[in-house]
């Protein structure tokens, strides 16, 4: 309950800061809600890849979608890979890593404080 | 323990983060690309985008609509010229923002500042060229006439006043992928455009190679196989034309110290075989609908975005449709509610180098007419991306800059000092040109006009309502004497320098012609008769075509334009293949040779996308042209031995000719041996072809149309189109018909246009390409020109954008 409430806040405070601040906002909430809660390491990594990793995969489909994949099919070209799912997948697991990894900082750090 | 892993894991952490948030060789910075909110994900605009909005923009004199129809062809309705160019300039940088970027900093020799040091070759050649130099000076002529000073001023407003509004998240993407930003338009930037034109279409010069080829060859060889007017030409104006006496006397012929020579025997430079444009004009008499018709498609470099942007601009004094150019204001082909035109490239030279004589020990002076000189240096500093700036000095003589010498060698390492002088770096206001003919509104308005182009020389097609039809071969052009300029000169003497201008209304042109039409592809501008003097760089193939065809139309339609401007039909191949076939046995050939022979001689001469009979007479043609020049010109590079014109000329009329004779062999060699020899190699090439399912023409060609960063997957490869660049639809492998425009110019204005490439020049719209197949495939769609543009329009139109001042 408290893993799902961690990521979905992760998620709602990294969707608002990405509205002022440029991408790395993504760590700073990560890192925040990772020092905050009192979850155990592995799961405070999940909150932190499941909240900005959701919440890129959202936002990347509501630009995909529309599109039709015109774009997300030429980066994919662009990056060498042969579809535009795995460009999405590539840019999911990207954010993910960021926020997990934040989360995990800010989680071990408040352990050692 | 557990301090010395929390620490661990945060430094990784910021590791990656700080890895992502720059770029790491060639690959871009990650973090901010993918992030979906501001990064690429941002430009993939929604299929069914509604671009239309409200917008307020406080420094507009009044209210500004625009209407955007199905194709996203803006139509722009505003109330006085000020408004009418700042709006063009918001909408110019609204979709093509990115690529004016690119093509000024390409001009201005600034790629460095964004990619680093690879194109320093490039922008170093662009300084010593003088292009910033030149639009400094056009700049000055520009900022001096009142109307274009405020079509300049009002142009530049309107693009910062789009820049100023962005956010990384609305940059165009490959901003996000380079990782440099936009930075201030300014009036510069746009002259620079028109200079950047200038030299893709007068830059190209044969004066250092044909200096090389003169000294290697008797002059008697020499004048047979580079003759300067080639026989059977059907020049611009059509031969028998009385021109207007001429207000100055060709100067005398100074004597041979005024000619520059020198040894370096590998000079290589492009030869752009075959690129020009096409354009023509068809009286009402011979036209089915009484109206006249005007046609043009220029052959540029095809790039996406594209070079070209359509637009209909209307205000008080001015309603025009056509073509304009990303990166500068008004319309550059097209047609107003009176008149059209049309622009094909004027090949006469207006390029000359000069060898400078430097005074011994003297760093800073050379000789000229018995006296020292000092140089004029013009400093040009680039900035490299990640480097400190460099300097180059380069040094102005009073011909023009010093564009080669030991600092910076000319290509095949020339180090001899050579200066240039250009018609494009003068004082030249092409800007007022287009304004005026923008608003002409009939023959002595477009004549007015047009008086202003100086450089590049056009070849300009005209047709207006009233039925008239002319053409001009126009620009600033310099009383040369005979040869002048033809090979390189002596810079010392001052006989060789640029003197008196030709008064630009004794230019050669021709109103309403008794045979009905005005046609021009990069011939010879007019036939001997001519009263001065010119050489330049001239292309027959696809003006005799245009000329046989035209004069076998009465009774022209729309229709029989649109065939015309795609036909692929190659006079070099209905030419030269009967005297081909002619020496081949099939007797004695193999199962593939004779296959290819009865497909050679059962074919029609088209290069048609599909065709393999076309593959084989290319490579054919291709291979004998390389035997037969070969062994005469082993040292001169490829691109210099004589046209396919005169090599076909001298196969029709001298079978036996001394120039078919291999040198190497101890035999004495016919066109024959030289034909069964090519064949075999032609054969061969052809099989290897067929082997990787490349031996269809459109496949052995490949025609691509490149992003202008060269990014493969922005990019069109391999598009399913015929012809060649001396067939009319000029499809070469990276350049081609720009523009195609057909225009009737009859009671209702009756317009069809198409260039490969879409409106928008955003790779994540479906708007961006939207046109090429039709391109391809010689599909037109009809312009909508509003002869009002008011409340009627909105109906027919898709979207709009309505400006206001508060």
């Amino acid at each position: 309950m408290r893993l799902i409430f961690t990521t979905l806040m992760i998620l709602v405070f990294a969707a608002i800061g990405e509205q002022f601040c440029p991408w790395w906002i993504i760590a700073i909430v990560s890192f925040i809600f990772g020092f905050m809660t009192d979850l155990k390491r592995g799961h405070a990594f999940v909150a932190g890849f499941l909240g900005i990793g959701i919440f890129w995969l959202i936002l990347a489909l509501w630009h995909d979608i529309p599109n039709e994949h015109i774009l997300s099919q030429k980066m994919a070209f662009l990056f060498h890979l042969p579809n535009y799912a795995l460009f999405i997948l590539v840019t999911v697991l990207l954010g993910g890593l960021v926020g997990g990894l934040s989360a995990l900082s800010g989680i071990m750090l408040r352990k050692v404080l | 323990m557990r301090l010395i892993a929390a620490i661990f894991v945060v430094v990784i952490t910021l590791g990656f983060v700080y890895l992502l948030a720059g770029p790491v060789g060639t690959v871009p910075a990650l973090g901010p690309l993918l992030d979906p909110v501001n990064g690429c994900w941002a430009n993939a605009e929604p299929v069914n985008k509604d671009f239309t909005q409200a917008i307020k923009i406080p420094s507009i004199q009044n209210p500004v609509a625009v209407w955007f129809d199905e194709r996203l062809v803006p139509h722009v309705k505003a109330a006085n010229d000020h408004d009418l160019y700042f709006v063009q300039g918001y909408i110019h940088a609204y979709f093509r923002l990115w690529q004016m970027d690119m093509e000024t900093r390409a001009a201005a020799g600034r790629i460095c500042e964004v990619i680093g040091d690879k194109a320093m070759k490039f922008d170093r050649t662009q300084r010593r060229k003088g292009m910033v130099y030149a639009a400094e000076n056009s700049l000055k002529a520009a900022e001096a006439e009142p109307s274009t000073k405020l079509m300049l001023d009002a142009y530049t407003a309107g693009i910062n006043e789009f820049i100023s509004r962005l956010t990384y998240k609305d940059l165009p993407i490959e901003y996000k992928l380079m990782g440099f930003k936009p930075e201030a338009w300014n009036n510069i930037k746009s002259t620079l455009l028109l200079k950047y034109m200038a030299d893709d279409l007068t830059g190209y010069t044969e004066d250092i190679p044909l200096t090389i080829l003169r000294d290697a060859l008797s002059p008697q060889d020499f004048n047979f196989l580079f003759p300067e007017k080639i026989s059977g030409s059907t020049p611009v104006i059509p031969a028998g034309t009385v021109f207007d006496k001429p207000s100055l006397s060709k100067p005398p012929v100074p004597n041979d110290s005024v000619w520059a020579h020198f040894k370096a025997s590998d000079y290589a430079v492009k030869r752009t075989e075959g690129t020009g444009s096409n354009n023509w004009a068809l009286s009402g008499a011979r036209t089915q609908s009484g109206a006249a018709i005007l046609c043009n498609d220029p052959h540029l470099g095809l790039n996406l975005p594209s070079l070209w942007y359509e637009i209909q601009l209307q205000a008080p004094g001015i309603n025009v449709y056509g073509v304009s150019l990303p990166g500068a204001p008004g319309v550059v082909i097209g047609f107003n509610d009176s008149i059209s035109w049309g622009f094909t490239n004027n090949y006469r030279d207006v390029k000359d180098f000069y060898l400078v004589k430097p005074v011994e020990g003297k760093a800073n002076e050379y000789w000229f007419s018995g006296k020292e000189l000092n140089y004029t240096d013009r400093v040009e500093r680039i900035a490299i991306k990640g480097k400190a700036d460099f300097i180059d000095t380069v040094h102005y003589t009073i011909q023009g800059p010093v564009m080669y010498d030991e600092h910076f060698y000319g290509p095949g390492d020339l180090k001899a000092p050579l200066a240039m002088c250009w018609m494009a770096h003068r004082a030249t206001n092409e800007l007022l040109s287009l304004y005026e003919l923008n608003r002409a509104k009939n023959y002595p308005g477009f004549v007015n006009a047009i008086l202003n182009f100086q450089c590049p020389a056009q070849n300009m097609a005209y047709a207006d309502r009233a039925g008239n039809i002319a053409i001009w071969g126009q620009g600033q052009f310099v009383n040369k004497w005979n040869e002048q300029g033809r090979f390189v000169m002596n810079g010392a003497d001052s006989s060789a320098l640029w003197k008196e201008l030709i008064p630009m209304r004794e230019n050669p042109h021709i109103l309403n012609p008794a045979r009905g039409f005005v046609s021009s592809a990069n011939q010879s501008v007019t036939d001997s008769s001519y009263p001065y003097y010119y050489n330049g760089y001239f292309y027959e193939f696809r003006a005799w075509r245009i000329n046989q065809v035209l004069k076998g139309l009465q009774h022209a339609t729309i229709p029989d334009m649109f065939k015309l401007q795609n036909d692929t039909y190659s006079v070099l191949a209905a030419n030269t293949l009967p005297i081909m076939l002619k020496y081949l046995s099939p007797a004695d050939m193999n199962a593939e040779g004779k296959k290819i022979f009865e497909e050679l001689k059962k074919w029609d001469y088209n290069l048609s996308a599909e065709s393999i009979a076309a593959t084989a007479y290319q490579l054919w043609w291709g291979k004998l042209y390389n035997d037969i020049w070969r062994d005469d010109f082993q040292n001169i590079p490829v691109t210099l031995w004589p046209s396919d014109e005169r090599t076909m000329q001298i196969m029709q009329t001298d079978t036996g000719s001394k120039f078919f004779n291999n040198w190497n062999t101890t035999i004495i060699e016919h066109l024959s041996d030289m034909v069964l020899l090519s064949y075999a190699e032609a054969l061969d090439s052809l099989v290897k072809l067929e082997g990787n399912n490349r031996a269809e023409w459109y496949k052995a060609k490949n025609t691509t149309i490149t992003h202008l960063a060269k990014l493969a997957p922005f990019s069109y490869p391999g598009l399913k189109i015929g012809g060649w660049g001396n067939t009319v639809n000029a499809a070469k492998g990276d350049h081609g018909p720009s523009w195609r425009m057909v225009v009737q110019m009859g009671k209702e204005i009756e317009a069809y246009g198409v260039y490969p490439g879409g409106q928008s020049g955003n790779p994540g719209s479906k708007y961006y390409a939207d046109f090429l197949q039709n391109w391809v495939e010689g599909k037109y769609y009809q312009l909508q020109f509003f002869p009002d543009l008011d409340r009627k329009s909105y109906i027919k139109t898709r979207y709009v954008w309505n400006i206001e001042t508060k």
